[in-house]
């Protein structure tokens, strides 16, 4: 809405200083004008008619092609985006055909300037910049140059949420924003700030940030009055420009270096006449070398203020816009102090006019917090609930509250709403291009995942997760969660093949005949078999209407896909390893930061990348004489490296997750071989948790008896035996939460002031326990007994497993295994009687009549 | 539910085979009609059978025999070793607690000693079998004799997983009988068109259910494998903000204008052949203030810079600070640093240093050339002013704190301390 705005109120000024040259402009140059004048007041009908025009004049003009097709795309309710970018596509294409043509030309001798001969020589010094910028900047641009198609291009993609294809797009303007035009550069930031928050690129977003702020020169915005201050600048800067020929383009009206500046540059004017070079070489030195003490303005190339721009674009709007990229930003790399801050500026900023997008992004912040009361009372706040997008967006991330708050099936209320709002939306007419974007049903659908998930509804979720796969599936975690649906699914007997879960967590005693023939034949309840033989062809595609059919290797085969995307993305370089951003990593590995300057290997050490030269600099010397920038700078560099530790934390965490299930996957699907070496991978992982540990070993032992190896199964179970027959507690109720709450939440000092939010996040809440559904330590003492209890059986230690059966009992009266194991102990002894009255005791045990089932033969 | 060990057609299969045992046919004639089927799965029916052997009062005696005969007769087509119930057969024929008519019975089978040639004694009924049986006839040969002769080439034994290999029968005998009575005691058995009484029961009933019931498995230790947790939800939840609408931009661009640049063009061209007039080097800096893109459209290449940097240091410095952010600006620097040492190009550089912040490895190694150029010089009056000169920039360079003078005389030291007037640079920069 904001550029829309600014970009028309921009057209009067334009518009004017156009005016002046009214005599000189040629039919097409007024033509064109027209074009340019119907397609601000969004006639595009009218639009197309002058382009139309225009065409026969200007046969096969790729610009004239351009707009032609934005043009009619408007006109026609934006339906088709997808051939859109095929046009586009293809003017751009033939545009660069055309440049690289004209390119040969000029190589040949041609000057491209009498190319062009529309008009005759205006003196640019006469223009008023700041009005004409924006027309003059373009008549350099080469004839072809195809910036705009470009940034046409990605901006479809980004309506389409083709995050990855839009930055394909963009990149490369990027690295070379230089020569484009302003008002293009600019939106080209904006719309590549966007594409990389929304795929939380953490490092590519400070880039752009940094840039921005700089570039533009709407930064320090912290500064609250700055903006004045800026204005000023760049007034005086006008005013000295058009008498002195500086060379030093920026300088601070306040400054005292400006007139060394300028007696510098005039003396070597002078000079250039003199007779004795090198004496005059020493009295400028001298001059220099005592004036010049390098201001701070001078020394950071960045930081000339791009001033020619449409002052409109740089009013409050862009600074508010900013300040709130900001916030995402910090909210994105999670530094939940300095977004605090930072939304305090942005309020400032807006004063009193509470845009929508603050006030959730205040939520957002109370959310992170785990204030969710707050949180809640913000969402209610927003007056803007009869915009279908924006109550979308609130129910969703009401949603998020509730769940949050444990109260899964509120939650789910809201997410169904979100959808709801979301559906009606697309019918809405007619049809923008925004709408496409809008539509954010897919990130509402994945959240409604993990609340049927929560839930306990495996099969729902899966088909949840499978349908946001069309925009999540370079995320690991979504790849886990849906081997997870897979997992309960079977644990819940939903799956083909499984048993329901009753029979899995009870003993079932056949009995059969009567009186003193009677007999019982005990079921193997437990035994998995039959879940291998329900393999099912995997023939399930990503995103398509055909429903997952939940099975064991199909969450063996979602636990690769994330383990591979993991390793992608580690691998990629230093940048933010962000689950999501893997997918842009796998592609700009290879040139990242490094190729961001091609040119650079010639000259080792060159990097005018802002972000580290500013930050050096501004530390080096000491004097800068803009410490919010520098603060700013180092904020934002700092909020990077902290974001990139928090995700290195995070893919620690989802690997041991995602070995663990494997493992446990490779057990059930009897390959007892690759269970090991997923146990293994687990174990040898830096940084594990002691819960995942005893896990890696539990699963190794396993794995081992099945291989007939049991001296290294006891090995594995082991490591916990502190005496003779007794366990030590693997891990303890600290590791669980720890688990938990593994995430710091405040960027700085932890426990310096952050308050509520650190203290919320340090004791986690009864829900978030509640959801971490694993056993208590004492219960993995006794799965410990068990299994040493088994393995001890197995090797015919009859007594020491006895001894370990009898302590796993008393930890887990419950459980069918441990009384299973005590059963098979006796009746090997030959102690028949015990092993009845056992049988009779436990009350997992289901007797059934066998008359009823004698006849029923499969 | 476990897997069933047996169809229904094979339940039905034994138990009349079992009934039948009773009846006067001959052994042989049993087994015959017992294989015609085809489709029986041997080693199922036989293991159901091993099972009910295992409980010496499940079976009558005969029944037992019949039993063993089939499993034997199963695998009989094979080598003995490659029968999987072979050694459950040399068990029962060395069980001293059994019935001897029955060891023999299974010797028999075995072809043991090759007592009177082969299946004579199959042609009789199981109840002549042991009617007709003469204990002092038949001697009973030590187990590992036994063992030696018939598992002895057995193949190594089939790979079993552990748990597995180790299990026990997972039948129990619980029998319900009144507390103090013998639950073998005949007494319990349902007499035909007796009153049933508690404890009693029908061993047939027994019997078939147990057939119908059996499963391969048997009882084994268990092992606990704890399903992983579920990872926990923490900033997974996907919070929505509203996305900043992007429009599709207009090209300004279109039927533009673009003779505005010409005029710097041609005086950037002219600036490459000799020094331009005052007038027209203010009117390129102008311009070139005027438009920040101009500088990228004004025609200069790298490769054209040390013509500029000689004929128009100040043009040269100007269009390399605006330049300063362009991707290209590294090759201009490369350029730069390589061209010849000239009064210019140190001017140049003198003045980049004090205006943008210029690469560290770039300014060293331009000093670098400067030294080396100073020592290459022939003629010393030129080498004098030189040396001056680069003093004089070195001194320039460390009072703007570009480079640090220790350091960059250290470096000199060794090379240049020779050079007239050194020295006295030195004490003046207060080295």
């Amino acid at each position: 809405m904001d550029s829309r705005d600014s970009s028309s109120s921009s057209v009067p000024n334009r518009d004017g200083t156009a005016g002046d040259d009214d005599g000189v402009l040629s039919v097409t140059a007024a033509l064109a004008k027209d074009a340019a004048l119907y397609f601000q007041s969004r006639k595009f009908a009218e639009c197309v008619d002058v382009l139309t025009q225009l065409k026969t004049k200007k046969e096969g003009d790729p610009k004239v092609l351009h707009n032609i097709a934005i043009a009619e795309f408007l006109r026609d309710g934006c339906s088709d985006p997808k051939k859109m970018l095929e046009v586009l596509n293809n003017i751009k294409k033939r545009s660069e055909e055309l440049a690289h043509a004209s390119e040969e030309q000029v190589e040949s001798g041609s000057d491209v300037g009498n190319k062009v001969t529309s008009g005759s020589k205006e003196s640019s010094s006469t223009t008023h910049q700041v009005s004409a910028s924006h027309s003059a900047s373009t008549i350099y641009t080469a004839e072809f140059d195809t910036s705009v198609i470009s940034l046409n291009i990605a901006v479809i993609w980004f309506h389409l949420h083709e995050y990855a294809k839009a930055l394909s797009v963009l990149e490369p303007l990027y690295k070379n924003i230089e020569p484009i035009d302003e008002t293009t550069a600019l939106h080209i930031c904006l719309l590549l700030l966007d594409v990389v928050l929304a795929s939380c690129d953490a490092s590519k977003s400070a880039d752009v940030l940094n840039y921005l702020e700089k570039a533009f020169g709407v930064g320090n915005v912290s500064q609250g009055d700055n903006g004045n201050i800026l204005l000023q600048q760049s007034t005086n800067l006008v005013g000295k420009l058009s008498s002195v020929p500086s060379s030093s383009l920026v300088s601070d009206a306040s400054t005292p270096d400006l007139a060394a500046s300028v007696n510098a540059s005039e003396n070597p004017l002078s000079r250039t006449l003199s007779e004795d070079p090198l004496d005059e070489m020493f009295s400028t030195l001298d001059i220099a070398g005592q004036n010049l003490s390098r201001s701070a303005d001078l020394t950071s190339p960045k930081e000339l203020p791009r001033t020619r721009v449409d002052r409109s674009i740089f009013g409050v709007d862009l600074k508010l816009k900013l300040q709130l990229y900001k916030v995402r930003f910090l909210l994105l790399t999670r530094n939940i102090k300095l977004a605090k801050r930072e939304v305090k500026h942005a309020t400032n900023i807006a004063r009193g006019r509470e845009s929508s997008t603050a006030l959730l992004l205040k939520a957002q912040l109370e959310y992170a917090r785990g204030n969710h009361r707050k949180a809640i009372k913000l969402l209610m706040a927003s007056t803007n609930r009869t915009d279908t997008a924006i109550s979308s967006m609130f129910n969703n991330n009401l949603g998020c509250i509730y769940y949050k708050l444990g109260k899964y099936h509120t939650s789910a209320v809201f997410f169904s709403k979100a959808l709801s709002n979301c559906s009606s939306l697309q019918k809405e007419k007619p049809l923008k291009l925004f709408t496409f974007s809008q539509d954010k049903s897919l990130h509402i659908t994945y959240n409604c995942g993990l609340q049927y998930l929560a839930c306990g509804k495996p099969i729902i979720a899966a088909r949840c997760f499978q349908k946001a796969s069309l925009i999540f599936y370079k995320r690991p975690l979504l790849w886990l969660r849906l081997a997870e649906c897979c997992l309960m699914a079977v644990e819940k007997g939903l799956v083909e093949g499984s048993r329901p879960p009753s029979n899995r967590s009870e003993i079932r005693v056949d009995v059969i005949g009567k009186g003193r023939w009677r007999k019982l034949l005990i079921e193997d309840g437990i035994s998995r078999s039959g879940l291998v033989d329900s393999v099912g062809k995997d023939d399930w595609a990503l995103g398509g209407d055909e429903e997952p059919k939940l099975s064991l290797p199909l969450a063996r085969q979602c636990l690769y896909n994330a383990l591979h995307l993991l390793n992608c993305s580690d691998s990629s370089h230093l940048k933010c390893l962000l689950p999501s951003n893997s997918s842009l990593e796998e592609n700009e590995s290879s040139d990242g930061a490094s190729s961001k300057n091609p040119n650079h290997k010639s000259l080792v050490g060159i990097d005018s990348k802002p972000s580290t030269l500013s930050v050096g600099l501004v530390n080096s010397n000491g004097d800068f004489k803009e410490p919010k920038a520098g603060t700013n700078q180092e904020m934002i560099h700092n909020s990077v490296a902290y974001f990139a530790d928090i995700c290195r934390k995070e893919n620690q965490m989802m690997k041991q997750a995602l070995l663990a299930n494997l493992a446990y996957v490779e057990l059930e699907l009897e390959n007892p071989l690759k269970a090991l070496s997923a146990a293994r991978s687990l174990l040898e992982l830096p940084g594990c948790s002691r819960i995942y540990i005893f896990l890696g070993h539990v699963y190794a032992a396993e794995a081992l008896c099945l291989l007939n190896k049991p001296k290294e199964a006891v090995e594995h179970l082991s490591i916990y035996l502190s005496g003779p027959n007794k366990v030590e507690s693997p891990f303890s109720q600290e590791d669980c939460e720890q688990w938990l709450t593994e995430k710091p939440i405040d960027c700085e000092e932890p426990n310096g002031g952050g308050g509520g939010a650190a203290t919320a996040a340090k004791n986690p809440s009864p829900e978030g326990m509640q959801e971490f559904m694993f056993l208590k330590p004492e219960e993995a003492c006794g799965t410990l007994y068990a299994n040493l209890a088994a393995l001890y059986a197995t090797q015919g230690e009859l007594d020491r497993a006895h001894q370990f059966t009898t302590q796993a009992l008393s930890l887990l009266p419950n459980s069918t295994e441990a009384t299973m194991t005590a059963i098979y102990i006796d009746l090997v002894l030959g102690k028949s009687q015990e092993a009845l009255s056992k049988l009779k005791r436990c009350s997992h045990v289901r007797f059934l009549s066998s008359n009823l089932q004698s006849n029923k033969s499969s | 539910m476990g897997k069933k060990m047996l169809n229904f057609e094979e339940q039905c299969k034994i138990l009349n085979l079992l009934k039948s045992s009773s009846e006067q046919k001959s052994i042989e004639e049993m087994l015959t009609e017992f294989f015609t089927n085809p489709k029986l799965r041997h080693f199922n029916v036989c293991y159901s059978l091993s099972l009910l052997l295992q409980d010496k009062m499940m079976l009558s005696s005969t029944e037992r025999l019949v039993a063993f005969a089939i499993l034997h007769r199963s695998y009989s087509s094979q080598k003995s070793a490659a029968n999987p119930f072979i050694s459950f057969l040399v068990n029962a024929a060395c069980d001293e607690g059994a019935e001897n008519y029955e060891r023999a019975f299974i010797l028999h089978l075995l072809g043991f000693g090759n007592s009177n040639s082969s299946k004579e004694f199959l042609k009789q009924s199981a109840s002549e079998y042991i009617k007709k049986f003469d204990p002092s006839s038949q001697t009973f040969p030590q187990k590992e004799q036994l063992q030696k002769q018939y598992l002895e080439k057995a193949h190594p034994e089939p790979y079993a997983c552990l748990l597995k290999s180790t299990a026990v029968k997972n039948v129990l005998a619980d029998p319900d009988v009144p507390p103090g009575c013998d639950a073998n005691s005949a007494e319990f058995d349902l007499e035909p068109g007796a009153k049933s009484k508690l404890g009693s029961g029908d061993r047939d009933e027994a019997l078939s259910g147990l057939i119908a019931n059996l499963s391969l498995e048997g009882l084994i230790p268990h092992w606990i494998r704890p399903l992983p947790p579920r990872f926990p939800v923490d900033e997974e939840l996907v919070w929505l903000n509203p996305d900043n609408n992007h429009e599709l931009q207009w090209d300004q661009g279109m039927c533009a204008d673009t003779s505005r640049g010409a005029a710097v063009r041609d005086l950037i061209a002219k600036a490459l052949r000799g020094p331009l007039a005052p007038n027209q080097q203010e009117q390129v800096l102008v311009e070139l203030a005027n438009d920040p893109k101009l500088v990228y459209h004004c025609g200069l290449t790298p490769r054209k810079l040390p013509e500029l940097v000689e004929s128009n240091p100040l043009i040269a410095v100007d269009v390399l600070i605006k330049l300063i952010n362009s991707p290209e600006i590294a090759e201009y620097f490369t350029v730069l640093v390589n061209m010849d040492m000239s009064l210019h190009s140190m001017e140049v550089v003198n003045r980049l240093t004090t205006a943008v912040e210029l690469p560290k490895e770039f300014v060293r190694t331009y000093i670098t050339n400067c030294i080396s150029s100073c020592e290459n010089i022939k003629d010393k009056y030129m080498q004098n002013r030189l040396v001056r000169l680069v003093c004089v920039f070195l001194q320039s360079l460390i009072r703007n704190r570009i480079i640090d003078g220790k350091i960059c005389l250290s470096k000199f030291k060794p090379s240049a301390l020779s050079f007239q007037g050194l020295e006295r640079q030195r004490v003046y920069l207060g080295c």
